[in-house]
């Protein structure tokens, strides 16, 4: 009789761990995205609800024919970059600060965390109210400072960077958190060598800070570009993708398909696009950290 | 024994099994999904009155139209419909029949002897009423007109002013380019908008541009239902509508809904607005606006013509025989005459005749007149499966036209365009 290796005894534990979580997320998250996948390659429609017959490609091929989509995905490229990036560049510089703050740190801590426990829905709907151009405090106060009213969502040159800039007022806590972390685990050994050897506090942030702080920031980046790529709540709330198409990011687009157009499965076929490009994005960022590791 | 037994158990269970049955029935949960307009609210006062008199509970759930198509629709392909009566809009009633989701109303209607003479014809007909099938009975009507503040238009000063631009008597516009042009007047002196505009994307600019089209005297389809948006009509239309956007409304309008145009015109920042004819008490109010009580009247859209629309009641398939039955029952109560009336004393937009003609409505509201005007002069948008989708389409193409982002021509063209490929989708 062969003795199982410890290895093998390892392996199976393992595997006896996992099987509960794994058979949750296969049937949670499995099951909803193979049964999406089968709706893209049916002609299933609210109208005609039935998966047959299979019709291959076709839903991705009416999907991308449409200029609507591509300029969806362009719009929801250039909102997610600016976002993300802002998101970054605010929270590094708060969760800098926190790092040096000693006294009422978990105030400040609860403080940020207030716009990140918020539902999308309601912080759309409080902005929209501060924005509004007639009655809104934005206006007036713009006013009060002798500066023009500004229509901040119905203007098309500016809608989609309000939004931007509400998502960035929402999401920053959280990257500020991740990074807040971050900065607390880093070692102190190198920064006592670099004062020693006369770095500035500059030198120490480019060269001690950052790349030490590069595998967290990726995680926040990750993570908040996977979020950006999904928006959906702050357009359905603010402008319906107006002004024009000027808010139409892809997600709407798919929304709009699905249910305005009762094409669940053109909205899929969408929807599948925006999941692809999410998992091409988090392989490549994740191939990218591994090499410079 | 042993059989008397048995026969007493099994008699015993019948028994309880009938009696359980018959509370079943009667202990229906009546759940709807409504509008949160005061419609709603006038029918949710007298909800006690229909328990009182039949034990049969009702239950609304009041969200913003925007949220609603999509929550209905999710109940409606569900094997079991959370929401067994329904507030349906005229708009989705090419829609839900077409997907099967209604019971046709016809075989009730015969069975309980509802009479449908007193109904207006055409809110029968916008709802979907056919020569075999009536999916959805008429609730109450939405049709627009042109609400405007009197005391500006009556104003000394405003009227010299007006004179020396225009070299015109200030007067309530007859057409709609006189409208669009006293609404830039307004705006150019400053003090007041000259229309709140609801120009946001989607349904609240389709409703809006549709009375300025029919007003224009053009129209989406021609008899034959072939499109005919891309006219000269058209044109003219959506050049005014984009003209008033960009120089008679508010800051900010290609962003605007109903309730943004409702508080600027309670707040008397506003000179018109093309709205619901129903929307007048809401704003005359002291206790709302004072502001503007007592300062508004009501007229049909310059032009003759406005946009026409309605809500009405449907049943689900989807729903357990019970809840279809009690549901008739309400339906059946809600818009008989008694409460028809009961409601328009509260400000119910009448679908019957008879109460429009009701000698104690019109003493009540002696605007109901107009509202029968605007009533009868109304026209409908497109009804058809994917009028839903055909709102967004064109609200679009008025967005980018509002907004300069393209040339009105071209947006028509696109917006007659898209009309079509869904007729024949």
């Amino acid at each position: 009789m062969r003795v199982p290796a410890f290895a093998d005894r390892d392996w199976r534990t393992g595997w006896a761990f996992a099987a509960p979580g794994l058979l949750t997320l296969a049937v949670v998250m499995g099951f909803p995205l193979v049964y999406a996948g089968l709706i893209s390659l049916s002609s299933l429609t609210l109208l005609k609800p039935m998966l047959q017959p299979f019709v291959g490609l076709k839903n991705f091929a009416t999907v991308m024919a449409d200029p609507l989509f591509w300029s969806a995905l362009w719009l929801t490229i250039k909102y997610s970059l600016v976002t993300v990036l802002g998101e970054f560049v605010v929270g590094l510089g708060i969760a800098l600060m926190l790092n040096r703050t000693v006294t009422m740190k978990p105030v400040y801590f609860a403080v940020l965390t207030i716009p990140m426990a918020m539902s999308p829905v309601s912080v759309a709907l409080i902005w929209r109210m501060l924005l509004q151009p007639n009655l809104g405090i934005a206006n007036q106060v713009m006013e009060s400072l002798g500066l023009p009213r500004i229509d901040w969502l119905g203007n098309a040159d500016l809608a989609l960077w309000t939004m931007a800039a509400i998502d960035i007022w929402q999401q920053t806590s959280f990257v500020v958190l991740i990074l807040a972390a971050g900065l607390a685990s880093l070692p102190r050994d190198p920064y006592e060598a670099a004062e020693v050897d006369g770095a500035t506090p500059l030198q120490q942030f480019w060269y001690i800070t950052l790349p030490m702080l590069r595998p967290v920031a990726a995680i926040a980046v990750i993570i908040q570009l996977i979020n950006e790529f999904r928006t959906y709540d702050l357009p359905y709330i603010l402008t319906k993708g107006g002004p024009g198409n000027a808010t139409e990011v892809l997600s709407f687009f798919a929304y709009r398909r699905a249910f305005l157009g009762l094409s669940l499965n053109e909205g899929a076929a969408a929807a599948f696009v925006l999941l692809l490009i999410v998992l091409g994005l988090t392989i490549l960022f994740f191939a990218t950290l591994e090499r410079r590791r | 024994m042993q059989l008397k037994c048995s026969l007493k158990a099994a008699l015993l269970g019948a028994t309880l099994l009938a009696t359980a049955g018959s509370a079943h029935a009667q202990n229906v949960t009546l759940r709807a999904l409504m509008e949160d307009v005061p419609e709603t609210q006038i029918i949710e006062k007298l909800l006690p009155e229909f328990e009182k008199e039949t034990g049969i509970k009702v239950e609304f759930e009041k969200i913003g139209y925007g949220d609603m198509h999509d929550k209905l629709v999710a109940q409606l392909v569900s094997p079991e419909s959370y929401y067994n009566v329904l507030e349906v809009d005229f708009l989705w009633a090419g829609e839900f029949p077409t997907a099967g989701w209604l019971e046709n109303l016809n075989p009730y209607i015969a069975k309980s002897g509802f009479d449908l003479k007193p109904f207006i014809p055409s809110m029968l007909e916008l709802l979907g009423q056919t020569k075999d099938a009536t999916p959805i009975l008429p609730m109450y009507n939405y049709s627009m007109g042109l609400i405007y503040r009197t005391d500006l238009l009556d104003d000394a000063k405003v009227k010299a002013d007006y004179k020396a631009k225009t070299g015109k008597e200030l007067a309530l516009p007859k057409t709609l380019a006189e409208y669009v042009a006293l609404s830039k007047f307004f705006k150019a002196g400053g003090s007041v908008v000259g229309a709140a505009m609801q120009a946001q994307r989607g349904d609240p600019n389709a409703m809006e541009f549709s009375n300025y089209l029919f007003s224009s005297g053009g129209a989406y389809l021609d008899a034959g239902r072939k499109v005919v948006l891309n006219s000269p009509e058209g044109l003219t239309a959506l050049k005014l509508y984009a003209d008033n956007v960009q120089n008679g409304a508010q800051q900010g309008a290609l962003s605007a809904t109903l309730d943004d145009t409702m508080r600027l015109m309670c707040a008397g920042k506003a000179f018109s607005m093309v709205t619901y004819w129903w929307m007048l008490p809401q704003l005359d109010s002291k206790e709302k606006c004072p502001e503007v009580a007592g300062k508004l009247a009501l007229s049909v859209m310059p032009g003759g013509h406005g946009e026409s629309g309605g809500w009405g009641w449907g049943i689900p398939k989807n729903t357990s025989d019970e809840s279809k039955a009690a549901a008739w029952k309400f339906i059946e109560w809600v818009q008989g005459k008694k409460v028809s009336i009961a409601r328009a004393m509260e400000g119910h937009a009448p679908v019957r005749s008879d109460v429009f003609e009701d000698a104690a409505v019109l003493k009540k509201y002696p605007f109901y007149k107009t509202g029968l005007d605007i009533v009868a002069s109304g026209k409908s948008f497109p009804i058809f499966a994917y009028s839903a989708q055909y709102e967004d389409v064109l609200g679009a193409q008025l967005s980018l036209a509002a907004g300069g982002q393209a040339k009105p021509e071209d947006a028509l063209k696109a917006a007659a365009d898209g009309l079509t490929q869904l007729l024949a989708k």
